[in-house]
């Protein structure tokens, strides 16, 4: 007896490549609808003004979402994304200097993110509307301020092998639609090409890359 | 070389198994892995592709659609032992193996395709490289497998040795994909 089984397996799953395959090409680049305007922003914890009775606010777990804003030189913008009392932030000069840090958020909103080569974050996260603090990075020491924003603004990030170079960018997307960003070749940082906020497309030499939103 | 022709001869009810025969699968499997390859190779990488609605990029569609395949890739595992009576295992165990390792192989199907449509065949790091490698070997140890499983008579040891294969790979390509993905962009949808 021959079992039919592994080979029929074997042949529904030729048959749905083939046939994703074939969507793809027929569809081209364009993705399909996808939800990334219309999904559901999680409310921004409406149950914690409620909760906390006048005497007790600081109980309240850090509000989730975004927050984008420059350092007090100018000279650089920050962008950090807080959720379930973690956070990442992005530091970015738009030129050579950038950072990526992550850590957790206290109860009373402070937060001490850590980067490599030593960068490090220290802000705290006030009235879940704001989060004010330094940022060491790169060998600066830099005051910022970064007010909560809607998508999408947030920081942003892409990693692609465009002709043989690898490609690793970052994106700040601020509140008032403007964008700091540093695109590094094979480990050499320079300024970054705009992204389409909507759909995270950029176009580097010639080719596309998607930049996606970053969570902690 | 001569033949005794009185000599004993064993009373076999079947003809010995010809490991040439294995030799079929063997070359389907690598005639897979190496056909993916080369497409990944050949196709020009769009960069882009479907997506799905829900998530936030088709990187997150993949990372967790291939942590699905690894879940059940470990309820192979599971139940391969109970079949082979390594653990205690209830009288479906053979339905589960089979179903749960269907699951497994068409989840991982769109994955592959989004990958080779979408990035190619890439060597241009050791990440990328133990991905596109693997990735390949991954679909032909599969085919080899379920090839494998319509001979009636195998070596004790040859399909637990190719499942393992098959497994082994799977977890490495989830290590050098998803669980990047998770540790780069965050655990999002």
């Amino acid at each position: 007896m021959k079992r039919p089984g592994p080979l029929l397996t074997l042949l529904v799953g030729v048959l749905l490549g083939l046939s994703m395959l074939a969507f793809n090409t027929a569809t081209g680049t364009r993705s399909a609808p996808s939800s990334s305007a219309a999904e559901p922003e999680r409310p921004p914890s409406a149950e914690a003004p409620a909760a906390s009775s006048p005497a007790a606010p600081p109980r309240a777990p850090a509000p989730d979402g975004a927050y984008t804003g420059r350092t007090d030189d100018d000279s650089a913008a920050v962008a950090v994304t807080v959720r379930d009392r973690r956070a990442v932030a992005y530091y970015c000069d738009g030129r050579a200097r950038e950072s990526w840090l992550r850590g957790e958020v206290r109860d009373d909103g402070g937060m001490r993110l850590t980067g490599k080569d030593g960068a490090e974050l220290n802000g705290t996260l006030r009235q879940g509307r704001r989060i004010r603090g330094t940022v060491d990075a790169g060998g600066g020491h830099q005051a910022f301020t970064a007010d909560r924003a809607e998508k999408p603004s947030g920081p942003y990030r892409a990693t692609a092998d465009v002709r043989d170079t690898t490609i690793d960018g970052g994106w700040v997307v601020l509140k008032d639609g403007g964008q700091v960003g540093i695109l590094t070749r094979d480990g050499t940082p320079g300024p970054a090409p705009r992204i389409d906020p909507e759909t995270g497309v950029a176009a580097v030499d010639g080719r596309r890359i998607t930049a996606r939103p970053v969570t902690p | 070389m001569t033949v005794d022709p009185n000599a004993p001869t064993q009373d076999v009810p079947a003809p010995r198994p010809r490991p040439a025969r294995y030799l079929v699968p063997a070359l389907v499997g690598a005639a897979v892995a190496v056909a993916l390859g080369a497409y990944g190779q050949v196709h020009d990488p769009t960069g882009t592709a479907f997506n799905l609605a829900g998530f936030s990029s088709t990187g997150a569609v993949k990372s967790w659609l291939a942590t699905a395949a690894l879940f059940f890739a470990v309820v192979q595992v599971i139940s391969a032992l109970m079949l082979y009576g390594r653990l205690p295992g209830p009288s479906w165990a053979g339905v589960l193996h089979r179903w749960s390792g269907r699951v497994a192989f068409l989840v991982a199907v769109p994955v592959a395709v989004h990958c080779l449509y979408a990035f190619g065949y890439r060597t241009s790091d050791t990440r990328v490289m133990w991905h596109s490698l693997l990735g390949c070997f991954f679909f032909g140890a599969f085919s080899a497998k379920m090839l494998l499983l319509r001979f009636e008579r195998l070596p004790a040891r040859l399909l637990p040795l190719v499942g393992g294969l098959v497994f082994t790979a799977l977890t490495i390509i989830w290590l050098t994909s998803a669980l990047w993905f998770f540790r780069t962009f965050g655990v999002t949808t």
